[in-house]
């Protein structure tokens, strides 16, 4: 059969392939006048054919028109029909309820150096910081410390105090902005052979604590604690879960195992994927706390400290009790 | 070949030919991408503007959105592209060919922040310049290739040229050079066209004649191993 022929017999099908995925492609919306149905089958087969008359082509030495046609066509069709959309409600409610908590669980050797290279700063700083509260001024500057003590102070200018819903939704989009980009970053830099990782945690530990502490010296620690200690139940382990996925994907790089970097690297990330959507959607129940609820100075200080009480309970069961047994 | 093609198998047993973009295809397109955000935003800031502190709010989750998961949203897409990266008819694939999955679109996009160490986009530049497929640190993690889209071959007809049979029988890798010879004499200049024709003088049986008669007469048997004979 010669190039011609093989054409001649062909092209119709061809068409009809390409008619059919234009259709799937650029919906019916743009269709003018005919009303096409699209047949699933049809395209299936279609693709099949073409596949056979591009390895015949190949193999054939036809022209390089005729190979380059059938190529893009079919690399058309692969990418239809390949395509997944199954990313709907259903797939994230199973994501949320099962793979999140079970993939936290798998890697609970990562969560706890995490736990413990944020914790550890935190509490070292902050003691350091309530015993000498100058040192606050080597860890945090100056213009942050004035803000940090007029935002807990009992004056007027207090955080929550005056504060209406315009601010509280301000302070949603800051916190949502700031907190979700570091935990981003803790997980990144897990690349940089984990050190990335490592360095955020440290340095965010030792910052949380030092301020603190150092609010807790002035004697502001009833305005403080209130204030974070609801949101810090979803916002801290959050921290700590992308800084596990950090160490997770550093680690993978540094000791591959029996696989190459690469495809250690890969599994290590594909791995980790329920841990980031889950701490993201922490992350947003934080802001949305942080901003909300924290900030309202007027609530009975026993409800605050219940309620942050159970947020506590209600993480660390989740992330330990969900998801055992399996569906 | 120099060449920077990537084989993917399908299930269907073919081989998909993509072919990885560069730095410079991939810098555009980022460019473009970035104006497009960059005019979103401060669009947002007059709209949001009038809403006060709310607004303020509202206009830091844009960003926060537009940041992160701009890239997300349209590599999910049905183009698989971002605006900017149609453009430049550019596509995010996965290493096999196959359309992105979501996991693999956020962690590509999530690990911008180590691409961007230590500096505007060094890590990604390095990478993208020592690796033949074009990859930054985001793809490797996330096993992703940013590909051009392959663009329609002109069809070479020259229907004008009579078929002639060949001088002697051509073995299937020299009609294949003969046919693309004639495949691509539309983009080539007289002269080249003479030169790269010359070469193939064997085929066409007269060898005596002028330079521009040869390069007919080689036409002719690409016109005949096509198949044409009258």
């Amino acid at each position: 059969m010669t190039p011609l022929q093989f054409e001649q017999s062909y092209q119709a099908e061809w068409d009809e392939l390409a008619a059919q995925l234009r259709l799937i492609l650029e919906g019916r919306k743009n269709q003018s006048g005919s009303f096409e149905p699209i047949r699933g089958e049809r395209v299936a087969a279609l693709y099949r054919r073409a596949c056979e008359h591009l390895a015949l082509a190949r193999a054939r030495a036809y022209p390089r028109y005729l190979i380059d046609k059938l190529d893009r066509i079919t690399a058309e069709a692969h990418q239809v029909i390949y395509h997944q959309r199954d990313f709907g409600a259903q797939r994230l409610l199973h994501a949320i309820l099962y793979d999140f908590p079970r993939a936290v669980r798998a890697h609970a050797g990562y969560v706890w150096l995490s736990a413990v290279l944020l914790y550890v700063p935190m509490f070292l700083i902050g003691w350091l910081v309530y015993e000498r509260p100058d040192l606050i001024l080597s860890v945090v500057d100056s213009d942050t410390v004035a803000n940090m003590e007029m935002s807990y102070s009992d004056a007027a200018e207090a955080l929550g105090s005056t504060r209406g819903p315009h601010e509280n939704w301000y302070m949603f989009g800051f916190y949502i902005l700031n907190n979700i980009g570091i935990s981003f970053q803790c997980f990144a830099g897990g690349l940089v052979a984990g050190i990335g990782s490592i360095v955020a945690l440290l340095i965010n530990g030792a910052a949380i604590g030092a301020v603190a502490g150092y609010l807790t010296e002035r004697g502001y620690s009833t305005n403080f604690y209130s204030f974070v200690v609801t949101h810090g139940a979803f916002e801290l382990t959050a921290i700590v879960l992308s800084g596990a996925t950090g160490l997770r994907i550093g680690h993978a790089l540094i000791a591959p195992g029996r696989n190459t970097r690469l495809q250690s690297l890969v599994t290590a990330c594909r791995e980790c994927m329920p841990i980031i959507y889950g701490f993201v959607i922490m992350l947003v129940i934080a802001a949305a706390i942080e901003a909300f609820w924290s900030s309202a100075r007027w609530l009975p200080l026993p409800l605050k400290y219940t309620v942050a009480a159970l947020c506590w309970l209600a993480v660390m069961l989740y992330l330990t009790l969900q998801g055992r047994r399996a569906r | 070949m120099l060449d920077s093609v990537v084989a993917a198998e399908t299930p269907e047993g073919i081989l998909l030919e993509l072919r990885p973009a560069g730095l410079s295809a991939r810098f555009c397109a980022f460019a473009i991408d970035w104006l497009i955000r960059i005019a979103i935003l401060w669009v947002a800031m007059f709209i949001f503007g009038l809403l006060g502190g709310a607004g303020i709010g509202l206009w830091l989750v844009l960003l926060f959105v537009l940041d992160w998961f701009y890239p997300v949203y349209f590599e999910l897409g049905r183009k698989g592209a971002t605006p900017g990266k149609r453009a430049l008819d550019l596509k995010v694939v996965m290493d096999n060919g196959l359309p992105i999955t979501p996991a693999a679109s956020i962690t590509r996009n999530l690990l911008r922040v180590a691409d961007l160490m230590p500096a505007g986009f060094g890590a990604a530049v390095f990478c993208m310049l020592v690796r033949p497929d074009g990859k930054r640190l985001g793809d490797l993690a996330a096993g992703t290739l940013v590909v051009h889209q392959p663009r329609p071959a002109p069809k070479a007809t020259l229907e004008m040229v009579a078929p002639i049979a060949p001088a002697r029988a051509l073995s299937p890798r020299d009609q294949a050079a003969v046919i693309s010879l004639a495949a691509r004499a539309p983009s080539l200049t007289i002269e080249r066209l003479d030169e790269l024709a010359a070469l193939a003088r064997s085929v066409q049986g007269d060898e005596a004649r002028g330079s521009s008669e040869v390069t007919r007469r080689v036409l002719g048997v690409a016109q005949w191993l096509l198949g044409r004979r009258s």
